[in-house]
């Protein structure tokens, strides 16, 4: 604490030592009047040249400063739009993608409905035709039976009637035939079979 | 054998029996055995065989004819089956028969029947086809067992049948 005190001591011997104009003022706070004015016009030269030559300088930071912050403020909004925008556009594909997806549903339905409708359709013409040519073998068959029945009874009774006919053409019958074949043939007009 | 050939012999045969004066039996005799010659196949078979000597088969015809046909018509069927013409034997006697029915202004009228026809019978039948058909004819009668009963009767292009066979035949194919 002494050494503080001492070293506070020699600092205000200074001030005092430097003080040449004989002037001497023991308020640590405000200084000799001259001393304000020589201050305070060494300030003024020193702000006017600061402002001289280091304002542009820093007017132009400043203004690229700003422009750059706008320029950033700029591309946020823009990119903002193309978030907005690639948001809309992933939406609007979703929803195509519903549609899609709805479309191909339909469509796979509408496939369905029609295989299925045909295959029923195919299904009752192989049944109906089926049907038809059983019917026909049917139909065919009971024909042949019965061409083959009349074929045989006919067989039959050529054979039979030979004999049959034979048999029973005794000579009083071949006279009968003959005499009759004269008397028709006789009662044709004259030159009817010329 | 060609048609000349054939109407060459016809035509021989022919003046033979004129001028032997029996040209109506000989026609008919020879009418009645070229018919026979169609429907016997065992006659066909023993006149027309190359295998069996001419002489034989002429010895043959002679057997089968004799006392059955005037000698003319042994020699002239004799002759024909000699000459190695025996299987256009049917063609030459047509042919003779139409000559000697066009000599005579005639149309030659072949009657088949199972039976034989009565003399009576031939004149009627012979009277009712001049009727039916306008023409003088001259009928020749066949008896042939395939007719079965019944007659038909050619006259030309034109057939009258009546047989029992045709018959058959019908009621057969309706069958």
């Amino acid at each position: 604490m002494n050494r503080l005190s001492l070293i506070a001591g020699q600092m205000l011997q200074v001030e005092w030592d430097v003080d040449e104009s004989g002037v001497v003022s023991n308020d640590p706070l405000l200084p000799p009047i001259k001393e304000i004015f020589i201050g305070g016009a060494a300030s003024l030269i020193v702000f006017a040249a600061l402002y001289k030559f280091a304002g542009p300088a820093i007017r132009k930071a400043m203004s690229d400063r700003t422009a750059r912050i706008q320029a950033d403020l700029d591309s946020a909004a823009a990119a903002t739009t193309d978030a907005e925008q690639s948001a809309s556009d992933i939406r609007a594909a979703l929803g195509d993608i519903d549609g899609e997806r709805q479309r191909l549903f339909a469509e796979a339905e509408q496939q369905a409905e029609a295989i299925l409708t045909d295959g029923r359709a195919r299904l009752d013409a192989e049944v109906a035709e089926l049907q038809s040519r059983a019917e026909a073998d049917v139909a065919s068959a009971a024909t042949r039976g019965g061409d083959e029945l009349r074929s045989e009874i006919g067989r039959h009774a050529a054979v039979s009637i030979d004999a049959v006919v034979t048999d029973t053409l005794d000579d009083a019958a071949q006279q009968e035939l003959i005499e009759s074949f004269i008397q028709r043939v006789g009662a044709t007009p004259t030159g009817a079979t010329s | 054998m060609s048609d000349a050939r054939i109407e060459g012999y016809a035509r021989a045969l022919f003046e033979v029996a004129r001028a032997d004066g029996t040209l109506d039996e000989v026609e008919d005799e020879l009418f009645r055995f070229a018919r026979s010659y169609e429907s016997s196949d065992a006659l066909r078979d023993a006149i027309t065989d190359e295998h069996v000597p001419v002489e034989k088969r002429q010895a043959i015809v002679e057997d089968l004819l004799d006392g059955k046909a005037t000698p003319t018509t042994v020699q002239l069927v004799s002759m024909v089956v000699g000459s190695g013409r025996g299987r256009d034997l049917p063609a030459i006697v047509d042919s003779l028969v139409q000559r000697a029915s066009s000599a005579k202004q005639l149309d030659v009228a072949e009657v088949r029947t199972a039976v034989a026809l009565t003399d009576d019978q031939q004149a009627r039948l012979k009277a009712a086809l001049e009727n039916a058909t306008g023409k003088q004819l001259n009928l020749k009668s066949v008896v042939d067992p395939s007719v079965v009963g019944g007659v038909v009767a050619t006259v030309g292009d034109t057939v009258i049948d009546d047989s029992v066979r045709t018959r058959i035949d019908q009621l057969k194919s309706r069958l």
